[in-house]
């Protein structure tokens, strides 16, 4: 059964801080604000900010929430520790308690977990406002193309360098930038409730669906084919049905065009123009 | 310029920028930076890669920022053109409707001639064909300092555009790119390696220099490849290629006398059974 083609991870990373410096020089503003999970994706995200742009000028943001593990804040020290960026702790216990019963959500694990993820990136957001900053992405390719993402929550940001890099390829690139090896072990969670995994919500490991995902995203191979070329059949069932039914992420606003200039569709017009 | 050079022995600098898509004053700024250099090396040429002045990633943008012949804009460059011509890159507005990917070179504070870019990519990433139109001639352009042809990016892709040139004796070819990259398992851009087999390729089979100049870094999240190079009329290198992602400018020295002695050597294009295209194109189109 075949594997993730490998990419070479120096370049990769070289590349991804070139564009994380291109994207904040065309922007004009003063740098980058980045909320630090306590995970791999967002370590990662951070350390390639702060080489492209320099610590100083990478915020992060520690934002518990009342689910959340101590394990993860302490993790999010070590990682700003590691690569010397100014953290600030934002305790959201109180403003998740308080919508969650403004909003009479209950004990739905899903609506609470959504709901501290957009907490936190009305929280990143707000902080870059302030400062002047563009919110850092974190969320991988794998995430994206199987949806495991909360809409305008985790997936909101000002530019994502990984959104287009394999979870199997975030990890040695992880160990190339210096995370925390303690950081780069841990099972990915999203942690939104206690010992919620990815692995224990999508029904399997990213290690296992990348080479699916990668194969029918990119080569074009069908159900069959994944199936004859030896990936079992209930793994590529749940893979195929999570790409196909969250792909309504991937744009997350249709915008009903009724005229000839409709945003996006007709204009599609540089992002940083001068002024 | 530096010493003493005999007829036919020329200096071009290929630059290396990263443009920005609708920062003008950004790019131009890049632009006479490099002509700059360009000019304290001793150079009587540069080139720059494709819609270097507007950057690459325009689509409808083309529309607010495209270049017309007498445009005002053009100004900082002709001045610069006064002592060492310029190949720079622009949306160009024909006459007559259309707006072209085009090519200027100026030369003593003029635009001496134009090339139109003919293939438009509009596949995967590449939408050109829905803001450019195409091209309409394949023509060499004449200079003071020689007669080259141009192969504006995808030009280069279809190896007719190059052989056609090379029968018109075109002292070398003027490669402008914008060229994307992917990543892979290797050391340099997926990009950078196709372009230096195309490059490679072109000279070998037209007995031609290929000087290739291609734009590096980022533009609305997409890579491009570096890598500009240079290699002779057997497609050995004459400079070492530039880095994948930065700037650099590359100074390369062509003696055209030698170029025109290899192509007596090896007369690969002028043996061209252009009868074989005629059969082709009937059996086409017949």
């Amino acid at each position: 059964m075949g594997e993730l083609p490998a990419v070479h991870i120096p370049l990769l990373a070289t590349s991804l801080q070139a564009f994380l410096a291109e994207e904040l020089r065309a922007s004009g503003l003063s740098g980058y604000v980045v909320g630090l999970s306590g995970g791999v994706d967002s370590a990662v995200a951070a350390a390639l900010a702060a080489r492209a742009v320099g610590a100083h000028r990478v915020t992060s943001l520690a934002l518990p929430a009342p689910s959340s593990s101590a394990e993860s804040l302490e993790h999010a020290r070590l990682v700003a520790e590691t690569f010397a960026l100014p953290l600030e702790v934002v305790d959201l216990s109180e403003p998740v308690r308080a919508l969650t019963a403004t909003l009479d959500i209950g004990q739905d694990r899903v609506r609470l977990g959504n709901l501290a993820a957009r907490l936190r990136m009305v929280a990143l957001f707000d902080r870059a406002r302030r400062s002047g900053a563009l919110v850092l992405g974190t969320s991988n390719k794998s995430e994206i193309l199987l949806g495991y993402s909360t809409l305008f929550g985790d997936s909101a940001a000002s530019v994502n360098p990984l959104g287009d890099v394999w979870k199997t390829h975030i990890f040695p690139l992880a160990r190339h930038l210096g995370v925390p090896e303690v950081v780069v072990e841990k099972p990915p969670t999203a942690d939104l409730w206690p010992g919620q995994t990815d692995a224990g919500e999508l029904g399997f490991e990213y290690r296992d669906a990348d080479p699916i995902l990668y194969r029918h995203h990119e080569l074009g191979m069908g159900r069959h084919q994944l199936v004859a070329a030896g990936f079992p059949q209930q793994l590529v069932d749940a893979v195929l049905r999570a790409y196909r039914h969250s792909r309504f992420k991937w744009r997350p606003t249709v915008v009903a065009r009724v005229s000839a200039s409709c945003v996006n569709v007709d204009r599609i017009l540089p992002r940083n123009p001068e002024a | 310029m530096t010493g003493t050079r005999l007829a036919g022995e020329i200096r071009v600098a290929l630059a290396q920028i990263a443009t920005c898509p609708g920062q003008l004053a950004s790019n131009l700024s890049r632009h006479l930076e490099m002509a700059q250099r360009a000019r304290e090396a001793g150079a009587q040429l540069v080139v720059f890669p494709e819609l270097s002045l507007t950057g690459y990633l325009l689509a409808h943008g083309v529309h607010e920022l495209a270049f017309e012949l007498g445009d005002a804009r053009l100004a900082p460059l002709l001045e610069a053109s006064r002592d060492l011509a310029l190949l720079v890159g622009v949306p160009l507005r024909r006459q007559g409707g259309g707006i072209v990917n085009a090519a200027l070179l100026l030369e003593d504070g003029a635009v001496r001639a134009v090339h139109e870019k003919l293939y438009l990519p509009t596949y995967g990433m590449f939408d050109e064909g829905r803001y450019f139109v195409p091209g309409r001639s394949l023509a060499p352009l004449r200079s003071a300092l020689g007669t080259f042809g141009v192969l504006l990016c995808e030009d280069a892709w279809h190896l007719s555009s190059a052989v056609l040139l090379a029968r018109q004796q075109v002292d070398a070819f003027l490669l402008v790119a914008g060229g994307p990259t992917e990543l892979d398992a290797g050391d340099q851009p997926a990009g950078l390696r196709r372009w230096h087999a195309i490059v490679t390729a072109i000279a070998a089979t037209t007995v031609t220099p290929v000087l290739f100049a291609n734009r590096c870094g980022w533009e609305e999240g997409v890579l491009f490849a570096g890598g500009s190079w240079a290699v002779d009329a057997r497609g050995a290198r004459l400079v070492d290629p530039a880095p994948a992602l930065e700037e650099s400018l590359l100074l390369v020295d062509l003696s055209l006398p030698a170029v025109r002695y290899t192509r007596s050597l090896h007369p690969i294009p002028q043996s061209e059974r252009l009868e074989l295209w005629r059969a082709a194109l009937e059996g086409e189109h017949g």
